[in-house]
């Protein structure tokens, strides 16, 4: 199963509407501790949160800190990110790179790239496949099988 | 008794040293404060932030008294001051004596961002939806940067003023410009530049880092920890990504950072620039006052 989180619903909800953009530390925690909410009132165990970035304006350092590499690191579930600017992942990259870390991206067509350290990387996608919730395509791309 | 305080003809980065000893010199007897600008013929977004820190520091050592300010005489010189936003920071931290133009607009082209008060993170949030609104047509446009390039520029200045937030223990200030840098790079450049009157890098990182430099702890130690190290005051394994962060988007784009605070000063400094890495034995003076420059890409270097 795959639970859908729309990231900016919650940067919305989270600041009263105020905010477009996931930048400092507080918001960050803020928004981090909501979407842990939103996960944990889902009924089931889902196996992948698929975390939509549609609608986010800017990421910093701190959010991308304070957001997805606190998830990756802590949540149970594989993290596949969604709808991804270039400085979004600019800033994801480096703070993962710096915790040993990786989170899937899936791309327009389907395709599941990675972000992050590469051995990470490469572990994150051989669990997805072992687990029969990504296959491998030809030409060596991946993709997921659960939608 | 009144001392003086002399603001340099060219207020920059360069000149900065100059204030910082006259600003040392005039604070030695606790007497009021008249920071003379009078002569002044040019200021950098970092020559203004930094004279409202002075104007900070100033009024917090009198108890609240402010200090006395004359506005250059040049006409010029003190519109260009009121459309970066100088004058209505200023008003709160000194008495200011001359002619100051009123209800003149902030929204210059060169002025990305005026000078804006940055005290919590909300103030961080305005100005980065400002700088966006703002400045990403101008950085494309003006400065040929890459629209990767005006994303990560949003996200450093961001971190920067975030350092104030989260460690200055005061507000302090930022501001964006661009401008054609004749003198050193021949092609145009935007600057940011962010100051407070805070604790500086020393006391924020000393419970943390002092013990394991010994003797050699000080102003400098703390820079380079802070910079060159990555390491944060806080124990998080996560934080101190932020001057990180920024060092990546600079290496990237052949930017540079310096830091001043207390008696040193860091940079990074790329090919294009002649400055010196670490400085140390600086006239003292509070906080931290952070420079950053994205030079126009594309054309040929000097």
């Amino acid at each position: 199963m795959i639970q859908h989180i729309d990231v900016h619903s919650v940067l919305q909800e989270s600041s009263a509407g105020v905010y477009t953009n996931l930048v400092t530390r507080p918001t960050g925690r803020v928004v981090r501790e909501r979407i842990h909410r939103v996960i944990a009132s889902a009924r089931g165990a889902a196996s992948i949160t698929r975390m939509d970035f549609n609608g986010v304006g800017c990421m910093d350092y701190s959010c991308a800190d304070e957001i997805v590499a606190r998830l990756v690191r802590d949540w149970p579930a594989v993290l596949l990110l969604q709808n991804l600017t270039d400085g979004h992942r600019e800033a994801i990259q480096g703070v993962l790179v710096g915790h040993g870390l990786a989170v899937l991206v899936e791309q327009p067509d389907g395709t599941l790239d990675a972000l992050g350290t590469p051995a990470a990387a490469i572990e994150l996608v051989e669990q997805l496949v072992a687990q029969r919730l990504a296959r491998r395509l030809p030409g060596g791309t991946f993709a997921l099988i659960a939608t | 008794m009144t001392r003086l305080v002399d603001v340099p003809t060219q207020f920059d980065d360069r000149s900065f040293d100059q204030f910082t000893a006259s600003w040392v010199e005039a604070t030695k007897d606790g007497d009021r404060l008249l920071f003379d600008a009078h002569a002044a013929e040019w200021a950098s977004p970092y020559g203004l932030v930094g004279l409202l820190v002075a104007g900070e520091a100033a009024r917090h050592k009198s108890g609240g008294e402010r200090a006395l300010l004359t506005v250059p005489t040049n006409a010029d010189v003190v519109s260009y001051w009121a459309r970066a936003g100088f004058f209505q920071e200023a008003e709160e931290l000194f008495e200011v004596h001359g002619r100051v133009p009123k209800g003149k607009s902030r929204e210059e082209s060169d002025v990305l961002l005026p000078v804006t008060a940055v005290r919590a993170a909300e103030d961080v949030h305005e100005v980065v939806s400002k700088i966006q609104q703002r400045a990403s047509t101008i950085l494309a446009s003006e400065l040929q940067l890459d629209p990767k390039a005006t994303m990560g520029f949003a996200m450093a200045l961001s971190e920067a003023c975030q350092n104030i937030v989260e460690h200055a223990g005061v507000g302090g200030w930022v501001a964006v410009q661009s401008y054609n840098w004749r003198r050193k790079l021949a092609r145009r450049v935007v600057v940011i530049a962010v100051a407070d009157a805070g604790v500086g890098f020393r006391h924020s990182l000393e419970p943390t880092q002092a013990k394991r430099f010994g003797d050699r702890w000080g102003d400098a130690a703390a820079l380079e920890t802070a910079l060159i190290q990555g390491v944060s005051r806080f124990r998080d394994p996560g934080r101190g990504q932020g001057l990180a962060g920024i060092r990546r988007y600079l290496a990237r784009w052949d930017g540079k950072i310096s830091i001043r605070s207390g008696t040193a000063r860091i940079a990074i400094v790329p090919s294009w620039d002649d400055d010196v890495p670490l400085k140390e034995g600086l006239p003292a003076f509070p906080g931290a006052q952070v420079l950053i420059i994205i030079p126009e890409q594309g054309s040929a270097k000097r």
